[in-house]
């Protein structure tokens, strides 16, 4: 262990970790902001709606200052090399399915979240797996908003059917 | 997988055949509340009773109903299919939260169902009567500790008229919130709190057994079955119903709230609706059309008052 | 008639072929729609309830405790095998249960958890017949000051969770203390931190949360190091459990229903928090605690017990004094109504046949449930054998299905997308996933009862140690922290000793 910390301590210090540290200031400002502009509510507990938020404020500003320490000293531990275009089309999906569930309906929607996630673990080609995915989830929906009865959004697809 | 295929056998068996929607009505909470519950039940008689062909519930659940309230008034304006749900505690979770959709939005149709609030205190509690509360609240408000449900509710605001009509600052109640029916009871029936105020409902079995001792109820006349004075009898003069009702679409023609109007008319009147009522032992306050629209005015103008006594709206 | 012989008859009448047909319908039911991640046992119930309407009462009452039982377990599954914990008492279910399964130990994961929810289910269902009187009394002397002294108890559980870093393992729970801040105060009608948008004024639903960190922030960090560590082995080894899966499970079965049991009686116990006990203390306990983090048993075992335990725990003020503690019973309370029964505290007085009936429903429909489940774990088990892409793909679909299935709202979905990628990023830095979600859980549940001890005693502190039993419980937790500490210190340099040893 002693060993990795000298070899780490003459690295440059570690900027994803200061960037979380800048990250966590942020959130302490936020809330200390935020709570300060609403009134404290006088009450007979004399703890009141904004004592543990105030509480929680300083911790983050603490944790801000312990986490620039431990970057320094590169505590945090190594990370292996990530690709990012994965990442992106998961985000893709969720996004899209988001976007469109209200207009497109549950299935369609859907379907494209299932057939990004799949490209995103390397599995294609598209026009392959968004009708893939569509019959899947339309087959979900089936099941549960027919079966039973729960409220999933429907879109043109399934007025089609039912 | 497996599983999946079988559930959906047997359910779709069970289920009812699907047809064109004639009511689509929207419960702005989550399913297994009250006003799911009431969206449900009227989903259940207009389908026995064959008013209507098929009713579907959506649920669109989120602050005290301000978030479905506001969706349904956006989307479901002119169309006489889609209702909506609600009660007062809509009224006033829109103070509250500064919603900018408010009720006056929608058509209102008929108030459906009500509930009086009860005043109560252990058995073991040396308050016998609202004059020994009165006494008591007068000496050392901070000292009567109310346990009830979320602040703002109604369980919250009936607290608040009880305090101002006794003369007492209703800023100085020292009310304490609990997240759930079941959790307030529970300190009551502990001592943890001097009072309990809630739905007449929650408490009905403890009176029954004796745990809990009723020393007033909300209503304007004694209500048939409850052994107890109203508030005003007690000499405090405050009257309240947490009543909850159903609204049709804002832009809806003259002749288009008629027929509404006629469907709910022929619901409420119905053997459905009767045995759901005595089912689930809500009192049945219907009060349709105009009579109600006056009703929800008083009653949104007495929430606002109160609420700035309690100091709950600036 | 006496206890027996009322549960007797009870018993005959729930056993009827047709009966246990009911039972074994109510509970693949269950199962359906509890295995979505969101969904948990309340919603299941409150979804599936008008399926028992068209039912006799004998029929009914059974499939609704099938349903019930069924709408639990399935929570577990997802959690265990997925990741994906379907509700918040399996929560914790997932931390070792999900390491068992991607070492190939999913079934002997699956079985613990099913035979320990059995027995917990059997021996609470009894405690419910038995006892139900005097847990109820202790319950009920439980007021703020001792629920905020059990609160700081459970407190120190997160520490079971915090991985090797005190600092990320703070981070993480802080992070979820924030996140429990949003919303509308309880106590004064605030909206504190919803920055005016009103989808926040309810807050942050433990189980977006929990689906969104642990389902989609994993889906991302697997796709994005394209499988590297997370290589998942099916089976290895046998599906069934092992005679030293055996022995170190039985004692964790029944620590986690004592612990349950009690906590699911008090009206504002919960169920997360027996889970969360009991698997601290299976940690303090375990043998091999070194192998806690990578899939060590005791951690299924224990809580799974717990969560099933504190189930039939919030049976006891439900009916013997018709206080529903939970949103489940809350809508049973609901669901009896149609039965004719009106809980309260005569009801085992008015109602003994029905009250017997259904605690026979719930010992049958228990046994039903281990009955389906034994034999399916093998399938079960085989979802992982599904290549990456599709399983994750799909684990997506089921993920926002709950989530679309409980609100379907464009800002809840929106709200996955954020804290998946807040998932991701703690997992990328070393951060534990869990005190997030148990910050979630406990931080508002602490702070709204140390404001009601402190406006009932009008602001004087000394009320939070004003019975034996906050005090007991307060120094429970000093001890919990303080003890690990002192041993550390006492014992380091043998540590050190040790440490200097394994570089060389």
């Amino acid at each position: 262990m002693s060993l990795d910390n000298q070899q780490q301590e003459r690295r440059r210090p570690d900027w994803a970790a200061l960037a979380i540290a800048a990250l966590l200031m942020v959130v302490s400002v936020v809330i200390a902001w935020s709570t300060a502009s609403h009134g404290a509510g006088a009450s007979y507990a004399r703890v009141g709606p904004t004592t543990f938020p105030y509480v929680i404020a300083v911790a983050f500003f603490g944790l801000s200052i312990w986490t620039v320490f431990e970057a320094f000293r590169g505590d945090f531990p190594a990370r292996e090399k990530q690709e990012i275009s994965p990442i992106l089309w998961i985000i893709g999906g969720l996004a899209a399915q988001m976007l469109l569930l209200k207009a497109a309906g549950f299935s369609i929607a859907t379907g494209l979240l299932f057939a990004a996630t799949a490209r995103a673990f390397g599995r294609g080609p598209l026009w392959k797996t968004i009708p893939i995915g569509i019959v899947l989830s339309f087959v979900v929906w089936i099941i549960f908003a027919k079966g039973l009865q729960l409220s999933l959004p429907a879109g043109p697809l399934e007025h089609l059917l039912f | 997988m497996k599983q999946f295929v079988l559930a959906s056998i047997i359910a779709g068996a069970l289920a009812l055949p699907a047809a064109a929607a004639d009511y689509k009505i929207m419960a702005p909470a989550a399913p297994g509340g009250g006003w799911d519950q009431t969206a449900r039940s009227m989903q259940t008689a207009l389908q026995d009773e064959k008013i209507s062909g098929s009713v579907q519930v959506n649920n669109v659940p989120g602050a005290g109903g301000t978030i479905g309230l506001a969706q349904f008034v956006n989307q479901a304006s002119g169309d006489p299919a889609q209702l909506i749900v609600g009660g007062y505690v809509m009224v006033g979770a829109i103070l509250t939260n500064a919603s900018p959709v408010t009720l006056d939005q929608v058509t209102p149709i008929a108030r459906l169902t009500g509930e009086y609030e009860a005043l109560v205190v252990p058995a073991a509690s040396d308050i016998k009567d609202m004059a020994g509360l009165v006494a008591k609240l007068k000496a050392d408000p901070g000292a009567v500790s109310w346990g009830g449900g979320s602040a703002g509710g109604t369980d919250h605001i009936t607290a608040g008229l009880i305090a101002k009509a006794a003369g007492v600052d209703p800023t100085k109640v020292n009310y304490i919130a609990y997240s759930g029916g079941g959790e307030a009871l529970a300190a009551i029936l502990g001592g943890q709190v001097t009072v309990g105020i809630s739905g007449y409902g929650e408490f009905a079995e403890q009176i029954k057994a004796g745990t809990l001792r009723i020393i007033g109820i909300s209503s304007d006349a004694k209500v048939e079955g409850i052994d107890a004075p109203t508030f005003k009898e007690g000499g405090v003069d405050v009257s309240i119903q947490n009543w909850r009702m159903v609204a049709a679409a804002p832009g809806i023609s003259a002749e288009q709230k008629a027929a509404v109007l006629a469907d709910v008319e022929k619901m409420v009147t119905s053997a459905s609706w009767t045995k759901i009522l005595a089912d689930k032992g809500w009192a049945n306050t219907y009060l349709a059309g105009d009579d109600f629209a006056a009703q929800l005015k008083k009653d949104t103008e007495s929430t606002a008052a109160i609420l700035k006594d309690i100091g709950l709206v600036k | 008639m006496d206890t027996f012989g009322l549960l007797a008859q009870g018993l005959l009448t729930a056993l009827e072929p047709m009966n246990m047909l009911y039972a074994l319908i109510g509970v693949t039911l269950g199962t359906a729609v509890g295995v979505l991640p969101g969904i948990g046992p309340a919603l299941t119930v409150a979804l599936l309830l008008p399926v028992t309407y068209k039912l006799d009462p004998a029929g009914s009452l059974i499939m609704f405790a099938g349903i019930y039982y069924g709408g639990m377990y399935g929570g577990s599954t997802t959690s265990i095998l997925l990741n994906t914990p379907g509700e918040s008492a399996s929560i914790v279910t997932a931390l070792e249960g999900n390491k068992m399964a991607r070492a190939g130990r999913g079934g002997p994961a699956l079985a613990t958890a099913a035979i320990g929810s059995f027995v917990a289910g059997l021996i609470a269902t009894i405690g419910l017949a038995f006892i139900a009187p005097t847990v109820v009394k202790m319950a009920l002397s439980f007021g703020p000051a001792e629920y905020f002294a059990l609160m700081i108890l459970a407190f120190m559980t997160v520490s079971a969770a915090f991985g090797d870093s005190t600092l990320r393992g703070l981070t993480a729970l802080f992070i979820g203390l924030a996140l429990g801040l949003i919303g509308i105060d309880l106590q004064t009608g605030q909206a504190r931190l919803a920055f005016g948008i009103p989808d926040l004024l309810d807050g942050v639903e433990v189980t977006t949360l929990a689906v969104a960190l642990f389902a989609v922030g994993e889906a991302m960090s697997v796709a994005a190091s394209k499988g590297g560590d997370s290589t998942i082995q099916a089976i290895k080894g046998s599906v069934w459990m092992t005679r030293e899966d055996w022995s170190r499970s039985w004692k964790p079965w029944l620590r986690g229903t004592a612990i349950g049991f009690p906590i699911g009686a008090m009206p504002a116990g919960g169920a997360e928090i027996g889970t969360f006990l009991s698997y601290s203390v299976e940690k303090n306990l375990a043998k091999k605690p070194e192998e806690f983090g990578h899939g060590a048993i005791e951690g299924v075992a224990g809580p799974e017990a717990a969560n099933n335990a504190s189930a039939a725990g919030t049976l006891v003020p439900l009916l013997t004094l018709g206080l529903p503690t939970t949103a489940t019973a809350a809508i049973m309370l609901a669901g009896f109504q149609q039965f004719g029964l009106q809980p309260g505290p005569l009801l085992f007085a008015t109602n003994p046949q029905l009250v017997w009936g259904l605690i026979a429903s719930l010992l049958v429909a228990n046994l039903m449930l281990l009955v389906l489940n034994l034999p399916l774990i093998g399938v079960w088990v085989r979802l992982l054998t599904i290549p990456l892409p599709w399983l994750y793909a799909g684990i997506l679909l089921f993920a926002t299905l709950g989530t679309i299935g409980a609100n379907p709202s464009t800002f809840e979905l929106g709200m996955l997308l954020a804290f998946g990628l807040l998932g991701y990023g703690l997992r990328r830095f070393g951060y534990p996933i869990a005190p997030v979600v148990v910050g979630l859980i406990l931080g508002p549940m602490a702070e709204q009862q140390l404001r009601r001890a402190l406006a009932i005693s009008q602001g004087d502190p000394s009320i939070l140690l004003g019975s034996p039993i906050a005090v007991i419980l307060l120094l429970l937790a000093a001890t919990a922290v303080l003890l690990p500490l002192y041993l550390r210190a006492r014992g380091r340099g043998k540590v050190l000793a040790q440490l200097g040893a394994n570089e060389d």
